[in-house]
């Protein structure tokens, strides 16, 4: 306990002191990603904890910029004094009036149906914004500008920055108390029963709504962050990538963690950050890493960390560390030959390569990969990624067995100290 | 004893469409009272619990539960008129541990429902009530493993338990014992005739012995129709019992 309050704690004081000596890139870079980290949360709360799997939460992160923009703008014609800092209150509350609203009806049924809802509650949102002036601004959308409050301006990125830094640490805090009330835990049972819920005497539908109305409320606060950050939105913001997106990034993250959605928000938003502006295949290369990770680690990131942490004593890294590397290895094979493939033919079959080549009367100019220049038709170029292939696919067995060799040494211990531990004399000797 | 009756079950009946399942049964049970349910495959039990416990409203009769109707009430509604009831597959919350899903139980006896602002751990009454269950079904050493991970008799102990801790006075036992052992069914019935002490008991079994160990009445329940209600020993005689459903089992 006194080891992860000391983690947190070197965590917060890296992003507080770390982003002044940052770009501006990079502080809005980070901006994003502790706004893709709160909504990651506040979505978690519903597939997490509630077992509730929804397709359109973008419906409330959206609502929720779009109410901090109309609160901001009626600041800046003065009919509103209002501080600044306080902006994501409007969020949350449109995050909350809409979710329990919506929340009512979705939550009438459970599973697939329970999705769909969600995704056509989006849906709607998404094709009635464009055509609504007054509310969302139309096509175009709302944009205003942020007063200065106080003594501070709100004129820089990193003023935005600290601004998010503080809402989410405080929604992340509050979304962990919730765990710890009798509320809280009624959610985890429901996400394991509902019937059997409904039988010990509460009703599980007003249950789920006011569970809903909460992870809506808190994707309110950080559509109303974005709203902050970028003095805008439009109709894009209820689409069908955004609802993705989250669901993504806690998948990634790992669901059943309960920071693991942060890890997934903060991975995709700086690999996305990073990696945008070297390919335009980076958002194929996020689908990769997602699928691969629900096919070999279902638990997510946070679910491979937290595997580490509960069994830290009996891992034995002269055992891990040569799988491990063995692993490393073969991910980085596997890795350089799909990157080598995609971005070759990404640029053969790109239009700046067909014009390149009519310019040459149909010749094939050698293509620039990697700071070299590589031929088209040369064997050299393709036998680079075949034996990248070829060695990370000879590799992979050998690599899995042993990575599976040795955790299966770990979970043998772990059983064994389970199993030897005294049992007590007397039904009822254990107290809490 | 007081023969005042708690549970009433007043021409009952049920019909999914055309298919009528149960048609004009009528049972009382008093207080303080055990009474089985018997009867062969496809009788109609399970569905008697399940429209006495509001899974499904009754399409025909009135139950009512202390004088007050309850047909038509919702689950959770009946269980907080002190209606509780267990399940013939086991139904618990597989991935919380056996002491959180006793205090979930307890929580609702406490009307903290939808409590947001205090931790629940800081309720002591709430746990203490929770641990006290745990001891009386016997599950305390396994406080704070899944309830996913005890065994099959240790799941089926906890599935009562979970109905107890609700408070309610009225327990509905659906087929407590099935598929256990001939150990592990006589401490079962030991254990819940120690934890329905001053409770009043409906258990559909199909054990003849814990029936007529267990019980003080009878009823038998053939093709959705109450064939008779009486003790053991009348049950035991009766000739039309015998045919529809004991057979050599009694004689």
């Amino acid at each position: 306990m006194l080891a992860r309050v000391a983690a947190i704690g070197v965590v917060l004081a890296v992003l507080i002191a770390v982003p002044p000596l940052l770009g501006i890139g990079w502080q809005n870079a980070m901006t994003n990603m502790l706004i893709a980290s709160l909504f990651a949360m506040a979505f978690n709360l519903l597939i997490g904890q509630a077992g509730l799997l929804s397709f359109g939460h973008a419906a409330f992160f959206g609502v929720g910029a779009f109410a901090t923009l109309h609160l901001m703008l009626a600041i800046e014609d003065r009919s509103v004094s209002f501080s600044t800092p306080l902006l994501p209150l409007a969020g949350a509350a449109a995050g909350f009036v809409i979710g329990a609203f919506a929340g009512y009806f979705a939550t009438i049924r459970s599973g697939v149906y329970f999705a769909l809802v969600t995704l056509a509650v989006a849906e709607l949102l998404h094709s009635l914004a464009p055509h609504w002036d007054g509310l969302f601004g139309g096509e175009a959308g709302l944009s205003s500008m942020r007063m200065p409050w106080g003594g501070l301006s709100f004129g820089s990125t990193l003023e935005v920055y600290y601004l998010a830094l503080g809402w989410t640490a405080l929604s992340i805090l509050l979304l962990w108390a919730y765990t710890r009330t009798p509320f809280g835990r009624l959610t985890l049972a429901l996400r394991d029963n509902e019937q059997r819920v409904r039988f010990m005497g509460y009703n599980a539908h007003a249950t789920k709504v006011i569970v809903f109305a909460i992870s809506a409320m808190f994707s309110g606060i950080a559509g109303a962050l974005l709203a902050i950050s970028n003095e805008t939105a439009n109709y894009s913001l209820f689409s069908l990538h955004v609802s993705a997106q989250v669901v993504l990034h806690t998948f990634v993250g790992g669901s059943t963690v309960f920071l693991g959605p942060v890890i997934g928000a903060s991975v995709f938003t700086l690999f996305a950050f990073f990696v945008s502006d070297v390919t335009r295949s980076w958002l194929l290369y996020q689908g990769l890493v997602f699928v691969l990770i629900m096919l070999y680690a279902p638990l997510g990131i946070g679910g491979l960390v937290q595997a580490h942490m509960q069994h830290w004593s009996r891992l034995r890294w002269p055992d891990l560390a040569p799988a491990y590397a063995l692993a490393g290895a073969v991910g980085a094979c596997l890795t350089g030959a799909v990157v080598f493939l995609v971005e070759a033919l990404q640029i053969v079959f790109s239009p700046e390569y067909a014009a390149a080549r009519r310019r040459l009367d149909g010749a094939w100019p050698p293509i620039e990969l990697f700071g070299l220049e590589w031929q088209v038709f040369s064997p050299v170029t393709w036998i680079v990624p075949s034996l990248l292939a070829a060695a990370g696919l000879l590799l992979l067995p050998h690599a899995r067995r042993k990575l599976r060799e040795s955790w299966d040494g770990v979970l043998e211990r772990a059983e064994a100290e389970r199993t030897a531990e005294p049992e007590p004399q007397l039904a009822g000797a254990v107290e809490p | 004893m007081n023969r005042e009756p708690v549970l009433e079950l007043v021409g009952v009946g049920k019909a999914f469409g055309s298919l009528k399942v149960m048609e004009g049964v009528d049972l009382t049970i008093t207080a303080g009272e055990r009474h089985a349910l018997i009867g062969p495959n496809g009788a109609g039990k399970s569905t008697l619990f399940n429209v006495i416990s509001g899974m499904f409203p009754p399409t025909a009769g009135e139950i009512r539960l202390r004088g007050t109707r309850i047909s038509g009430l919702a689950p959770h509604e009946i269980n907080r008129r002190g209606l509780s009831r267990s399940f013939q597959i086991t139904n618990i919350f597989h991935r919380l541990s056996v002491f959180e899903n006793l205090r979930i139980g307890v929580m609702a006896r406490h009307g903290v429902r939808y409590g947001l602002m205090r931790p629940i751990s800081r309720m002591s009454a709430i746990n203490d009530e929770a641990n006290a269950i745990l001891e009386r079904v016997r599950l305390a050493r396994q406080h704070d493993r899944p309830a996913g991970d005890l065994t099959y008799s240790e799941q089926r102990a906890l599935e009562i338990g979970m109905t107890l801790a609700t408070g309610a006075d009225v327990i509905l036992l659906d087929e407590p014992t099935a598929g256990m052992s001939r150990e592990e069914t006589d401490q079962a019935v030991e254990l819940i005739r120690v934890v329905t002490e001053g409770k009043t008991l409906l258990v559909v079994e199909h054990d003849m012995s814990v029936v007529f160990s267990l019980c003080d009445r009878v009823s038998v329940l053939v093709y959705g129709r109450i064939l008779a209600t009486g003790t053991p020993g009348e049950i035991r005689s009766n000739r039309q019992v015998q045919e529809a459903y004991l057979g050599e089992e009694v004689a």
